[in-house]
C-alpha cells in the first residue's frame, strides 16, 4: 500500500531558508508540508542576519553595496533573488520576531547600516540585523567593555575575546567567575537555563558587580536563556546597572535555537506542517515537472505529493551537494544539475586555507525566478544556490531568508494563477 | 549480508558525524543530568573507542534513555541511539543484568500474572510499604507510575465477540501489551472507528514486540520475542500487499517498523521486513485514509481545550504528528501543541531506582507546559508516556482516538 | 658560544637515534642527542603505526623478516604500554594469486614468523568488514605501535638518567680533524643561538636525511634513497586486525588500525628530497580503490587527513635502482673508521622501525668499541618508562580515563578525549607556542573535525598561559587551521568535505578569524567604524 499525503507545496530541508519558505507559503494560503531530515542551519550559525559583510572588502551599508554586486557578479543569488527581496524578507523576519513565541525578543539594524558585532575571537563583525541582546556590543555604542565568563564553559574564553578587541581599538578586559555548575563542561543550553533561574541571576550579578568598575559594559556569552532572552537581559541590566550583550560563540547557538523558535511557531501558526526526521530519498517525475518525494520513514517510504517544491536542502554543509571520492558532484535529492563545479581534472581546493576555494561555489542551477534547470516546479533556496561563498562574505542568512522568501513568492503567484484557472 | 555486516555499516553512520552538537542540544537526559554525557559523547564519538574484542569502559553509556531524539534531530544522518543501544547491548552483557531488568523487560508474564488477581496487584501497588520492598529488592523506584491491570485482557473481548463487523476490508489489529493487560477499553476503542470506516478488524494471538527487552540491554531475548510477534502476524499478510496491521501503541509500532531490524541487526530477517512494511500508528492511518477522503468525518464537537504531547517514539516515525490533523477535524477542540522533548518515562527507563529522578526532571519542562495549558486532559500516543503524564501533571491522560471515538459518537 | 662535552652525539631524534641515546645512556655512555625539529618528526612519526610480525618481507626479504619477529617479540615486553596487540592477518581477496599463500606459508615458516590459518569464515565473522570472497586467511603477530609515545618513553628516560636531548637544534656542521669526526655545530632554529659539541663518537641517525649529515662530514658514497609514500587516515576503525593482502608487497596493501583510525598505505615514489611531501592525486585515487579491494564500501567511509613519509633506503651499491621498494629494508650499520678511514663516526640507515631496538644496539655495540669499553645492552629486558607492568596498550583506556572523571574534567578535543588539565600542562612543559607541537604530544585535532572546536579553545589556553598578545594568539589558530588544511585538501570529498564546510563555518563565519588583528584580511576597526 503506497503511503502517501497530498499538499500544494513541500519544502525539503528544515533550515533558514526552508523555514522561510514554507512559512511565507503557509501564510499565503498553501498547504504546506516541511520535511526536515533533522535540525539545520538555525541552530549552528550565530543568528545573526548577515546580509553582505565583505566584497572582500568591509562593507558599511549592504543596501549600498548590494548594486554594484549585483551588477559584477550576475551568478549571485541576490543577483536572482533582486534587492526587494532582501529588504523585505528582513522585514518580514524581524516581523515573525517581534510576534513570535518569545516575549519582546526582537531583531534591530536593517539593510542600510552594518552593525559591528563582536565574535568570541574578539573580532568585529559586520552584521545587517541581530538580536536585541546582542545589541548593546556594536562597536560603536561601546565604551570599555568587561569580557565575562565562568571556567567550566570552554566555548568561550574571555582573555582572547578582550585581547582582540583591545586590539581592534576597544578597550576591554576579561573577567572569569568562579561560578559552581555541578560539571566540569557547562553546555551552552545547561548555560542558558541557568541563566533563566533569577536565583542563579542575583548570585552571579553579585559577583560580577564587585568587579566591575563604573562605566564597563558587560559582554558574556550568547547562553542568557531560551524562553524568555529579553527578560533575562534586563534583568541582569537591571542588577548590574549598565548595558549587557550577547556574544556568540562555538556551536551549538542558543541564538539559532531561538531563532528556530521563532520560525517553527510562525509556520505552525500560518498552518504549515513540519517534519522531523523526514528525509528525502527518491522522487518521482513526469517530464519537466516533480510530482512527487518520498520520505525514508519508518518501516516504508512516506510518498508527499505536491506542486511544488522548494529545495532547501543546505548544500555540501548537510551532504545534499556532494562530491564523492571520484571527485564527481552530485546533487543527491532530485539529481539536478549543478553549475559552478570545476571541470574534471581542474583544482577543486587550493592549498592556501583562507582563500577561495574552487568549490565553495557550486550549487544547483537556476533561472532567473530560482527554478532549478530541467523542471517547472522546483525552486532552490539557501545554501544549495550557486554562485555565493556566504561563510566568506558575511551573507548566509541574508541568502536563506531572501531565497526562501523569493521562492515562496514565485510559488505563491503561480498557485494564485492555478486558482485562477480552475475558478 | 550478515548481520555482523549489518551492525558493522550502522556503526559506520559515525562517520556522518560533524560534531556540530545539534544532538546533544536535543538530549533530554544530558541537559538534566551530568551523569549522561551526551549523545554525542556517547555515540559517535565514543564509538571510535569502542573496540570488539575489548571490554566495555563506559558505564554512562547507560543513563541513555533510549528515546531517540538525538537520531532525529540530527541533520547528518548518524544511528546515534541505535549506536548507544550497541553499546549498551555489549556492557550488558558484561555486567549481566539485574533482576529486575529481566522482570520488568516482560510485559507479557507481568500481565499474565496480574490479571488473575487484578484488584489485589493493584492495592499492593498503591501501598507505600509494598513499593518500598519493591524497590529494594528489585529496585523500581518507589514512586514510580505503575498502570493498574485491568483485570481483563482486551484479546478475550475480541475473541468473544459476535458482533463485529464484517466486511471484505479486513485490518490486523497489533495491540500491544498496554492495551491487552492495562487499557483494553482503548482496544475496545480502536475497533470501534474502524468499524464506523468500514473495515473488518483481525486481532491474531500475539505477544510482545520485544522492545522493552532491547531498552535494557538483553537482546538475544528481544530478538526471539520479534521474531515470534512477526511470525504471528505474518500469515495474515495477504498476497495483494495491501494488507494493513495497525497498532495504537506508538512505540510498538515503531519497533516492529524498524528499531528492532535496526539495532538488533534483522534487517534481512525476511519475515519481519514483510511485516514491518505493513505497520502504521493509528494516527498515521488515520490521516492517509483522511488524505484520500475514505475517513468518515461526521465528528460532534467537542468542546474542550486538550494538551497533545508526541512522544519520542512516535516523532520516530517519522511521518510529522498526524495526531494534531485529525484532531483538528473536530470542531471546538482546541489543541495545545506542547513543545516539550520527553515526558521521562521512556518505556522502562523512569520505573528504575537509579534513574527515577533524570526521568522526573527529563518531564518537568513538559508537566509545566501542560500546567500552564489550561488544557483538561493530556493526550499522547504511548501508554507508557500517559501514565507518566496523569501522574505527573495530575489530570487524565488519553490516546488521541478517544476523542475522536467520542467525537464520532461511538460510546452513547 | 656554548661548547658541550659528551661521549657520543646522536644526530636524529627519530626511533632509532632515540633507541640509540636510550641505550647509550643504560650502557652509562653519556650521550647527547639533537635534532631538527621535534622528536620523531621525520620517518618514524609519518608511517602507519604497524609493528611487524614479519609476514610482509618472509618471501621477498628474509633477513628483514626474521629480524623484524625477533624485534617484534622483544617490544611487546620492553615497550607494552606502546603497543596495542591488534594480531595481524594476512587475507587472499579475489585480486591475488592464490598460489601465493602456500609460499607465504612456508616461507613464514623458515623465517620464524607465527603463521597460523584460519577459515575465511572465521576472518570475516572477526572483521565483517573485510571482502566477503576471501579465500584464505592467516593470523600472524602483527600489532601496532604509538611511536610518540615509544620515542617519547625512551626520551625521557634518557633525560632522566643524565642524558641531554636538544630538538629544535639543526646541525650546521659537521667537526672534522684530519682523519676524525670530532663533534658538531648546532643552531636553534627557535633562537638563532649557536652550540659547539664535542663528541668522542657521532652517531648518524639522521635517516632519510642521513646522506646529507654523511656529506657534511666528508664522508662519500652514503647513499640513502628517499623512498616517499602516501598513507590515508580513515575516521573510524574499519578493522580491527592489521589486514595485509596475501602476495609480493605492493602498493596500498595494508590496512592498520592504529588509536581511533585505520590507515592505508602506501606508496612508492623516488624522489631525491627527503623533505619531499608531495601528495599526488593518482596516488590518493589508487589507495582508494586498494582500500576498496580490502573493504568494499570504503569510498563511501570518510576520509580524515593524508601524510607522507619518507622510507630510508640504503643502498650500498654503485647501480641506482628506482623501484626503491626492491631495495633490501635490512639496515645497514656504517662503520666510517673501517669503511672510510674517517674515526669517530658511525651511520645507521635504513631498516623499519620495528627494528630500531635492534639497530641502536648494532649502534651502540660499535660505539663501545669505539670508545674502547665493553658494556652488554640491556635494552631488550629494560622496561621503556610506564611499560613496567608488562600490559600492552588498549583502544578504550583514553575512554575509561575520561569516564572515571566524568564530571570533574574539562575535554577540550573532545575527538580525541584530550582533557584540559593535559593539554595546560603540555602547554607548560614544551613552552612552544604552535599548537602542532601540542597536536603530536596529545593528538589535539586529530580527530574527525581536525580542531573544528578544539583550535579555538586550545588558542584561548595558549592565549593564557603562554601571555600572548592578540595576534600571537590569532597567528596561532591561523597558523593552525593551515596545518590542518594541508592533510585534508587533497583527499577531501563526502563526509569529510561536509565537516570543513562545518568549520569554515565556524572560523570564518562565527568566529570571522580572517579578521582578525594580525591576520592578513584585518582592517583596523577604528577606519571602518561607522560615525
Amino acid at each position: 500500500m503506497r503511503s502517501q499525503l497530498h499538499f500544494d507545496a513541500v519544502v525539503i530541508g528544515g533550515g533558514m531558508a526552508g523555514l522561510t519558505a514554507g512559512t511565507r507559503l503557509a501564510q499565503a494560503g498553501a498547504k504546506v508540508a516541511v520535511l526536515a531530515k533533522g535540525y539545520g542551519s538555525t541552530h549552528l550559525s550565530p543568528s545573526t542576519i548577515d546580509v553582505l559583510g565583505y566584497t572582500p572588502e568591509r562593507v558599511r551599508s549592504p543596501s549600498e553595496s548590494l548594486g554594484k554586486l549585483i551588477a559584477e557578479r550576475p551568478d549571485h543569488p541576490y543577483a536572482l533573488v533582486g534587492v526587494d527581496a532582501v529588504s523585505d524578507s528582513l522585514s518580514w523576519f524581524a516581523d515573525c520576531a517581534a510576534h513570535g513565541p518569545l516575549p519582546s525578543y526582537e531583531y534591530v539594524g536593517g539593510i542600510d547600516r552594518n552593525l559591528a558585532i563582536p565574535t568570541a575571537m574578539g573580532v568585529l563583525r559586520p552584521s545587517a540585523m541581530v538580536p536585541s541582546t546582542m545589541a548593546g556590543g556594536e562597536a560603536s555604542a561601546l565604551g570599555t567593555v568587561a569580557i565575562v565568563s565562568v571556567p567550566s564553559l570552554r566555548e568561550f574564553h574571555p582573555a582572547l575575546c578582550a585581547a582582540n578587541l583591545t586590539a581592534a581599538g576597544i578597550e576591554s578586559r576579561a573577567l572569569t567567575l568562579p561560578m559552581a555548575v555541578e560539571r566540569a563542561d557547562m553546555n551552552p543550553v545547561g548555560m542558558a537555563r541557568r541563566f533563566e533561574d533569577p536565583a542563579w541571576r542575583g548570585h552571579f550579578c553579585a559577583q560580577l558587580l564587585a568587579q566591575l568598575r563604573t562605566e564597563e559594559h558587560v559582554g558574556l556569552p550568547a547562553m542568557l536563556g531560551l524562553n524568555d532572552p529579553a527578560a533575562v537581559v534586563a534583568d541582569l541590566e537591571r542588577r548590574l546597572g549598565r548595558t549587557v550583550f550577547e556574544i556568540p560563540t562555538l556551536p551549538p547557538s542558543v541564538p539559532g535555537m531561538r531563532r528556530y523558535e521563532i520560525l517553527r511557531s510562525a509556520l505552525r501558526a500560518a498552518g504549515g506542517r513540519l517534519a522531523l526526521g523526514a528525509d528525502v530519498i527518491s522522487h518521482e517525475r513526469s517530464n519537466g515537472r516533480v510530482t512527487s518525494v518520498s520520505t525514508h520513514a519508518a518501516g516504508r517510504d512516506l510518498i508527499y505529493v505536491a506542486d511544488w517544491f522548494v529545495l532547501a536542502s543546505g548544500g555540501f554543509a548537510s551532504g545534499a551537494i556532494e562530491l564523492d571520492s571520484h571527485w564527481v558532484t552530485h546533487e543527491r535529492v532530485l539529481g539536478l544539475p549543478l553549475r559552478g563545479v570545476p571541470e574534471a581534472g581542474s583544482p577543486r581546493f587550493e592549498r592556501e586555507y583562507l582563500t577561495e576555494q574552487p568549490l565553495a561555489a557550486a550549487g544547483v542551477a537556476v533561472d532567473a525566478e530560482l527554478r532549478a534547470e530541467g523542471t517547472e516546479n522546483v525552486f532552490v533556496a539557501g545554501a544549495s544556490l550557486p554562485g555565493a561563498t556566504p561563510w566568506r562574505e558575511g551573507s548566509g542568512e541574508g541568502i536563506a531568508l531572501a531565497s526562501g522568501y523569493r521562492a515562496a513568492a514565485v510559488i505563491a503567484g503561480g498557485l494564485r494563477t492555478e486558482e485562477g484557472v480552475a475558478s | 549480508m550478515t548481520d555482523l555486516l549489518e551492525l558493522a555499516q550502522l556503526r559506520g553512520t559515525l562517520d556522518h558525524c560533524v560534531k556540530c552538537t545539534i544532538c546533544e542540544t536535543a538530549c533530554p537526559v544530558s541537559n538534566v543530568s551530568p551523569l549522561f554525557p551526551g549523545p554525542k559523547y556517547a555515540g559517535p564519538q565514543s564509538e571510535r573507542y569502542r573496540v570488539a574484542d575489548e571490554p566495555s569502559v563506559d558505564l554512562s553509556v547507560d543513563y541513555c534513555s533510549g528515546c531517540g531524539i538525538c537520531s532525529q534531530v540530527c541533520p547528518q544522518g548518524v544511528k546515534i541511539a541505535e549506536i548507544n543501544a550497541q553499546a549498551r547491548d555489549k556492557l550488558k552483557r558484561q555486567k549481566g543484568w539485574p533482576l529486575r531488568d529481566r522482570i520488568i523487560t516482560r510485559p507479557t508474564w507481568l500481565g499474565r500474572a496480574g490479571t488473575p488477581v487484578a484488584p489485589l496487584a493493584n492495592l499492593s501497588l498503591k501501598l507505600k510499604p509494598a513499593r518500598i520492598l519493591i524497590e529494594k529488592t528489585l529496585g523500581i523506584h518507589r514512586d514510580a507510575a505503575m498502570p493498574a491491570f485491568a483485570g481483563r485482557r482486551f484479546s478475550a473481548w475480541a475473541r468473544q465477540r459476535s458482533d463485529g463487523l464484517k466486511s471484505v476490508r479486513k485490518i490486523v489489529y497489533f495491540h500491544g501489551c498496554g492495551t491487552e493487560y492495562y487499557e483494553p477499553w482503548e482496544g475496545e476503542k480502536l475497533v470501534a472507528i474502524l468499524e464506523h470506516n468500514g473495515f473488518e478488524v483481525v486481532v491474531p494471538k500475539q505477544d510482545c514486540c520485544g522492545l522493552p527487552l532491547q531498552s535494557s540491554g538483553l537482546f538475544d531475548d528481544a530478538r526471539k520475542v520479534l521474531g515470534t510477534l512477526a511470525r504471528a502476524l505474518d500469515p495474515y499478510l495477504t498476497d495483494d500487499d495491501d494488507t494493513i496491521i495497525v497498532g495504537n501503541a506508538t512505540s510498538c509500532t515503531l519497533m516492529l517498523k524498524r528499531e528492532g531490524r535496526e539495532v538488533l541487526g534483522l534487517q534481512d530477517d525476511p519475515v519481519l521486513k514483510r511485516v514491518s512494511s505493513h505497520v502504521y500508528d493509528i494516527c498515521e492511518l488515520l490521516l492517509e485514509l483522511h488524505d484520500r477522503g475514505e475517513l468518515k468525518t461526521d465528528f460532534q464537537p467537542i468542546d474542550e481545550v486538550v494538551a497533545y504531547h508526541a512522544p519520542c517514539q512516535q516523532q520516530g516515525h517519522w511521518v510529522g504528528k498526524p495526531a494534531l490533523d485529525l484532531l483538528a477535524l473536530i470542531p471546538g477542540l482546541q489543541v495545545r501543541e506542547m513543545n516539550a522533548r520527553c515526558c521521562g518515562i521512556a518505556g522502562t527507563y523512569g520505573l528504575k531506582v537509579e534513574k527515577y529522578e533524570i526521568a522526573q526532571a527529563v518531564g518537568r519542562d513538559l508537566f509545566d507546559q501542560v500546567a500552564a495549558s489550561g488544557a483538561s486532559t493530556v493526550l499522547c500516543d504511548s501508554e507508557t508516556c500517559r501514565w507518566q503524564l496523569a501522574d505527573a501533571t495530575q489530570r487524565p491522560a488519553a490516546h488521541p482516538i478517544e476523542y475522536l471515538y467520542q467525537a464520532y459518537g461511538l460510546g452513547s | 658560544m656554548t661548547t658541550l662535552s659528551t661521549e657520543v652525539l646522536v644526530i636524529g631524534g627519530g626511533a632509532t637515534g632515540v633507541g640509540v641515546a636510550w641505550d647509550a645512556t643504560l650502557r652509562g655512555i653519556d650521550a647527547v642527542l639533537v635534532d631538527r625539529a621535534d622528536l620523531a618528526e621525520g620517518t618514524s612519526g609519518r608511517f602507519h603505526g604497524l609493528l611487524h610480525s614479519g609476514g610482509r618481507y618472509a618471501v621477498k626479504d628474509p633477513r628483514a623478516a626474521k629480524e623484524c619477529i625477533a624485534e617484534n617479540r622483544i617490544l611487546r615486553r620492553v615497550a607494552a604500554d606502546c603497543i596495542e596487540d591488534t594480531g595481524g592477518l594476512f587475507v587472499t581477496t579475489p585480486f591475488d594469486d592464490p598460489a601465493y599463500a602456500d609460499t607465504f606459508v612456508a616461507a613464514c615458516q623458515a623465517t620464524g614468523v607465527d603463521c597460523e590459518e584460519i577459515a575465511a569464515s572465521e576472518a570475516l565473522a572477526s572483521e565483517p568488514r573485510l571482502h566477503p570472497q576471501i579465500s584464505r586467511a592467516f593470523r600472524v603477530p602483527d600489532a601496532n605501535i604509538d611511536v610518540w609515545k615509544t620515542v617519547w618513553a625512551m626520551g625521557h628516560g634518557a633525560q632522566q638518567r643524565g642524558a641531554r636531548i636538544l630538538t629544535y637544534h639543526e646541525v650546521i656542521a659537521v667537526h672534522r680533524s684530519s682523519d676524525r669526526v670530532t663533534g658538531a655545530r648546532v643552531r636553534d632554529v627557535r633562537t638563532g643561538s649557536e652550540i659547539d659539541i664535542e663528541a668522542r663518537v657521532t652517531v648518524n641517525a639522521a635517516g632519510a636525511w642521513a646522506g646529507r649529515i654523511a656529506d657534511m662530514a666528508g664522508v662519500e658514497g652514503v647513499r640513502v634513497l628517499p623512498g616517499r609514500g602516501i598513507m590515508i587516515a580513515m575516521n573510524h576503525r574499519l578493522v580491527n586486525t592489521v589486514i595485509n593482502r596475501c602476495q609480493m608487497p605492493t602498493d596500498g596493501d595494508i590496512l592498520v588500525p592504529i588509536r581511533t583510525v585505520s590507515v592505508i598505505g602506501t606508496t612508492d615514489q623516488h624522489t631525491d628530497d627527503p623533505d619531499d611531501h608531495t601528495v599526488e592525486q593518482a596516488e590518493v585515487d589508487r589507495m582508494f580503490d586498494d582500500g576498496e579491494k580490502l573493504v568494499p564500501g570504503f569510498r563511501q567511509a570518510r576520509a580524515l587527513r593524508v601524510w607522507t613519509g619518507v622510507r630510508p633506503l640504503f643502498e650500498d651499491a654503485k647501480e641506482s635502482d628506482t623501484d626503491t621498494r626492491d631495495v633490501t629494508r635490512a639496515h645497514a650499520l656504517l662503520d666510517h673508521e673501517q669503511r672510510d678511514g674517517v674515526g669517530g663516526f658511525v651511520t645507521i640507515t635504513g631498516g623499519k622501525l620495528t627494528t630500531y631496538r635492534m639497530m641502536a644496539e648494532e649502534t651502540v655495540d660499535a660505539v663501545c668499541r669505539h670508545l674502547g669499553v665493553s658494556r652488554e645492552c640491556t635494552t631488550a629486558t629494560e622496561s621503556l618508562p610506564g611499560s613496567e607492568s608488562g600490559a600492552t596498550y588498549r583502544l578504550g583506556e583514553r575512554l575509561q580515563r575520561k569516564e572515571a572523571a566524568l564530571q570533574d574534567e574539562q575535554v577540550i578535543c573532545e575527538c580525541e578525549l584530550v582533557t584540559r588539565s593535559s593539554l595546560e600542562e603540555a602547554m607548560r612543559r614544551t613552552g612552544s607556542t604552535k599548537l602542532d607541537d601540542i597536536r603530536r604530544q596529545l593528538r589535539l585535532g586529530m580527530g574527525p573535525c581536525q580542531g573544528g572546536f578544539c583550535n579555538y579553545r586550545a588558542t584561548g589556553l595558549l592565549h593564557g598561559i603562554d601571555e600572548l598578545s592578540a595576534e600571537d594568539a590569532n597567528q596561532a589558530l591561523l597558523d593552525f587551521l593551515q596545518e590542518r588544511w594541508k592533510g585534508m585538501w587533497p583527499i577531501l570529498y563526502g563526509d569529510q568535505l561536509r565537516q570543513v564546510r562545518f568549520d569554515d563555518w565556524v572560523f570564518q563565519g562565527v568566529l570571522d578569524v580572517a579578521h582578525a588583528p594580525g591576520a592578513a584580511g584585518a582592517e583596523a576597526v577604528a577606519a571602518e567604524q561607522p560615525s
